[in-house]
């Protein structure tokens, strides 16, 4: 490849990639917040999965019966509160409005 | 070509630099709520966009540099001098990242790879992305402008084209040497991207722990990557450098364990705060200092601050590093200062004896490795600069402060496991650690029986006692990861009653991630054993004369005579050494000296049997100035295949931690069903 | 409910592994037998290559065979490791011995780490245990029949079938 040919592969690539930059987009990928909701129901996941995760270990045998009903009666109760939360958020709000977490 | 390829580069270098300003910009924008004259989302886009199409015009750089290896092209000064005709197609296309410039561009194209799947599947969460993806073009941006200014690989070389180039140096031209750097730079670079991912979520404040979620595939593969980087390199060095060994604690191997260190310790942790909410902020700077250590090592290599077998030639590209690792810092430190309210803690720990501080403690070790790792590495310099004069830290230092951390860790990883979260009881402790303790001892009693004495001919031996304390932690451990596996099946089968092994796989479909981990400590402590068994490698040298024998271990060397050939690449000179086993002959190996044709270089290629015994090396050491005899050395290394066993059940692991686990539908939409499903519909039903 | 294992028995088990540590530190080989081998890993190859001495087999290698005679004669002149070692330094500099040497600045070499980790050791140790000190107990608070339908179906959810699933 010449010297010349080279600029000009360059200058095609350019045109190329210009174009595929600046395509209109009628509709990008808008960025959305994240709702306090969002935030909660993925706080409520991972404290299920907590709570399964306790269950499953106690049945495999890694806690004495006394250790398991404390954590699980821990464990509960945050969720139990989250789930309040999660209601009177929803209540109060009805349908995902953007809104900054904490 | 050249035209072409720098012509990609800069281009490659103006869309990177359009991402970050224009992905700042939109960012900015959005943030204030200002409207403007064009929207922010579209400005964004357009950002995302360039980072994609500065992928595609590195890639094109990338081939033109490849085009011109295998084409010949030795009117550029990097091929000139990193390849010749003679190579073989192969090396040719490995030149690439045996120099300075080629290895900067390999590392900018790897970059801009990630960056490219990053920005294709952004629409995951895409504010997050457009944070993450501004941040990686800041980096994209940097290592272009070096390979655009500092280290051109297309610079057209001065003066008289030659005939044919320099070649390859010979100590590269070896099957995993193709593999081995292109490996490595995937696992350093691949850490941009949780980097770019933790900077963005606390530049944004984002809420919650998802950004873990979406980082963790990113980690475990660069962490993967980088796994396999170090151990390739490690069997490369075994392989050719011809003593037998294969980690010399030479500063560029160090570069490449720090950044592993801290990424394991960050893969460990940021379970934490995934479960808990717990450590925000150590994982922050866990997953900068893993990406600054990559840098650092960057910086180690080509800066010619540190005396290697690794090191490229000297030049300013330290300066480049230098600045930029400083610019990295005060951007961390400065983002952290104003943004750390973000990062409470949501939960503590209750109790030393936990699951949570067991993860403080592997931390911990798993740092002060990296740090003396590091202190090491730099202490020359520092004493250079405190006393006036250079020291040499080698192998005999390290050795001696990083095995006990070694067995420290070894450790942890069989009692973090077997803790239970929040806080042990004294009961469960009992119940837990008690086969594991069993195995500890066990194997101490039956080694020392066996004659892995920590004495040897009279004399205390410590790497013998380090083997010792090695092997019977393993055995716990591995007794420990066994007994989880069985715990957990045995609950399955009970509740499915479907057999041990269908239990075994549900058990780890049903959370790929803690048993995938559990894989990969059983390869951790396999190579561990390999490791330890370095204390009981044997090696004798001798000047071997036609029939001449020496014995090694249960084998017998002879010296059955010499061959010689050449080809267009080099010409080489083995000795035939047929070896006898309980007065057999069962194998002959032949140890072999290159001289490369091209470089006028020399170089050893040890011969290598591996057997169930372990591995007889034998290397042609060269020859007797007064007899012209050849002088063989010969080494016995009894278990270090154990170390490449290791490496296949972490892969192993990695992949399986990779895989989606099977999700748990919600308890309410339980079906009666379930009890006459087959038993992975029933799993589902919990977890 | 057990009585959680504390700090006691935790600090005796680092104590024996401080001690193991430190005294398996403090000693090396001393049997005459490899003692060649042994000092040719205790210092650096001469001609550039960047690995000790016993290992260094770069092709034509005209230091690392030098050296090694000379340790050779040394060991047979009856000098012990102590002096063969000073008298290499002296001839080839500093950077000769392969690890740091135990006088002076060197010292430091050996001392940062061990420092570190104590020090990193006991930061852990306090934190956790300052962490721990304001540890949960059972949640005492009044009952509230909300929270305990709530906690009720959490639990049917969460355990999920312990005769169908798990």
């Amino acid at each position: 490849m010449t010297e010349m040919q080279g600029i000009i592969a360059g200058a095609m690539l350019t045109l190329a990639l210009g174009i595929y930059i600046f395509w209109p987009e009628n509709a990008p990928a808008s960025q959305s917040e994240k709702s306090r909701l969002d935030y909660l129901l993925e706080r409520k996941e991972q404290l299920y999965e907590n709570l399964r995760d306790l269950t499953f270990e106690y049945r495999a045998g890694k806690y004495p019966e006394e250790d398991f009903v404390a954590q699980r009666s821990l464990l509960e109760n945050e969720t139990a509160l989250l789930i309040k939360e999660i209601e009177r958020v929803e209540r109060t709000r009805p349908g995902r409005i953007a809104l900054r977490a904490r | 070509m050249a035209a072409f390829g720098s012509f990609a580069l800069l281009l490659a270098l103006a869309l990177a630099a359009y991402n970050l300003f224009a992905g700042t910009a939109a960012l900015r924008l959005l943030a204030s709520g200002r409207p403007a004259r064009i929207s922010a989302d579209r400005l964004a886009d357009t950002a995302r966009r360039a980072g994609i199409a500065s992928f595609v015009a590195v890639t094109a750089a990338a081939v033109a540099l490849a085009w011109s290896a295998l084409t010949n092209d030795f009117t550029i000064t990097y091929i000139a001098e990193h390849s010749n005709r003679a190579l073989p197609a192969p090396y040719k296309f490995a030149a690439l990242w045996s120099g300075q410039e080629g290895s900067l561009l390999l590392w900018a194209w790897l970059l801009g790879g990630y960056g490219f799947i990053l920005r294709l599947t952004h629409e995951t969460e895409v504010k997050l992305y457009a944070y993450a993806g501004t941040i990686l073009a800041a980096v994209e941006v940097f290592f272009l402008a070096v390979v655009n200014f500092a280290a051109p690989p297309f610079s057209l070389l001065k003066g008289a084209i030659p005939d044919d180039g320099n070649g390859l140096n010979p100590l590269l031209q070896y099957p995993e040497m193709v593999i081995h750097p292109p490996l490595l730079y995937l696992g350093y670079v691949g850490f941009t991207i949780p980097f770019a991912f933790a900077l963005g979520a606390l530049m944004m404040r984002y809420p919650g722990e998802t950004w873990i979620k979406v980082t963790r595939r990113w980690t475990l593969v660069s962490w993967l990557f980088l796994t396999l980087g170090i151990v390739v390199g490690m069997h490369w060095a075994y392989g050719v450098l011809g003593w037998g060994g294969y980690w010399g604690w030479d500063p560029v191997e160090n570069a490449s364990l720090m950044p592993w260190l801290t990424g394991t310790a960050f893969l460990h942790s940021v379970v934490m705060q995934e479960r808990k909410g717990m450590m925000k902020s150590w994982n922050i700077w866990l997953i900068f200092a893993t990406f600054m250590l990559s840098i650092l090592g960057t910086l180690l290599t080509r800066g010619g601050l540190v005396s290697s077998v690794h090191a490229f030639a000297q030049s300013s590209l330290g300066t480049w590093f230098m600045v930029f690792l400083a610019i990295v810092l005060a951007v961390c430190v400065l983002t952290y200062i104003f943004k750390r309210n973000h990062l409470k803690s949501e939960q503590r720990i209750e109790s030393l004896v936990s699951r949570e501080s067991s993860f403080l403690f592997n931390n911990l070790v798993l740092l002060t490795a990296c740090f003396v790792i590091l202190w090491g590495t730099l202490f020359p310099i520092l004493s250079e600069f405190v006393e006036g004069s250079k020291i040499t830290v080698g192998a005999p230092f390290f050795d001696r402060v990083a095995v006990p951390i070694g067995i420290f860790l070894l450790f942890l990883t069989g009692v973090g496991p077997l803790l239970p979260w929040r806080a042990a009881s004294l009961q469960a402790i009992r119940r837990n650690f008690l086969l594991p303790a069993l195995a500890v001892w066990a194997t101490v009693i039956g080694g020392i029986t066996a004659g892995v004495q920590p004495w040897q001919d009279g004399a205390f031996d410590i790497g013998r006692l380090y083997a010792l304390v090695a092997f019977a932690l393993a055995a716990g451990v591995l007794t420990a990861i066994l007994s989880e596996f069985l715990r957990g099946a045995r609950v399955i089968v009970r509740q499915t009653s479907c057999n041990l092994f269908a239990a075994i796989y549900l058990l780890i479909r049903r959370n790929t991630r803690r048993y995938g981990g559990y894989c990969v400590h059983i390869g951790v402590v396999v190579a561990m054993i390999g490791l330890a068994g370095a204390a009981f490698n044997r090696s004798m040298e001798s000047e071997l004369a036609l029939h001449d024998r020496m014995g090694i271990g249960p084998y017998t060397l002879e010296n059955a005579g010499g061959s010689q050939d050449t080809n267009t690449n080099y010409n080489s000179e083995s000795v035939l050494l047929d070896v006898y086993r309980g007065g057999k002959r069962v194998f002959q190996v032949a140890p072999e000296r290159r001289t490369y044709l091209a470089s006028d270089q020399p170089q050893t290629m040890a011969a290598i049997h591996s057997g169930p015994g372990g591995d007889l090396y034998v290397i042609y050491e060269g020859t007797d100035s007064d007899t012209g005899h050849p002088i063989i050395k010969a080494l016995l290394n009894p278990l270090v295949g154990w170390i490449w066993t290791g490496l296949v059940f972490i892969v192993f692991g990695t992949l399986v931690a990779l895989t989606p686990g099977l999700r748990p539908i919600a308890a309410t939409v339980r079906m009666p069903a379930v009890r006459t499903a087959p038993a992975e519909a029933a799993l589902k039903g919990g977890d | 409910m057990a009585t959680p294992l504390r700090f006691t028995s935790w600090a005796k088990a680092l104590q024996a592994i401080a001690l193991v540590v430190a005294v398996t530190l403090s000693m090396g080989t001393s049997n005459d037998s490899g003692r060649v081998y042994d000092l040719s890993h205790r210092l650096m190859c001469t001609c550039g290559c960047a690995q000790m001495l016993g290992e260094c087999n770069q092709m034509g290698c005209a230091e690392s065979a030098r050296a090694k005679a000379e340790l050779t004669a040394a060991i047979a002149s009856g000098k012990t490791d102590r002096q063969i070692l000073d008298t290499f330094a002296a001839k080839y500099g500093a950077t000769v011995l392969a690890a740091p040497t135990t006088k002076g600045f060197d010292l430091v070499a050996w001392i940062a780490p061990v420092a570190v980790f104590a020090a990193a050791l006991m930061g852990t140790i306090l934190l956790v245990r300052r962490w721990s000190v304001g540890r949960t107990q059972l949640p005492a608070e009044p009952a509230n029949p909300e929270i305990d339908a709530l906690r009720e179906q959490i639990r049917r959810e969460t355990e999920a079938g312990i005769e169908g699933g798990f």
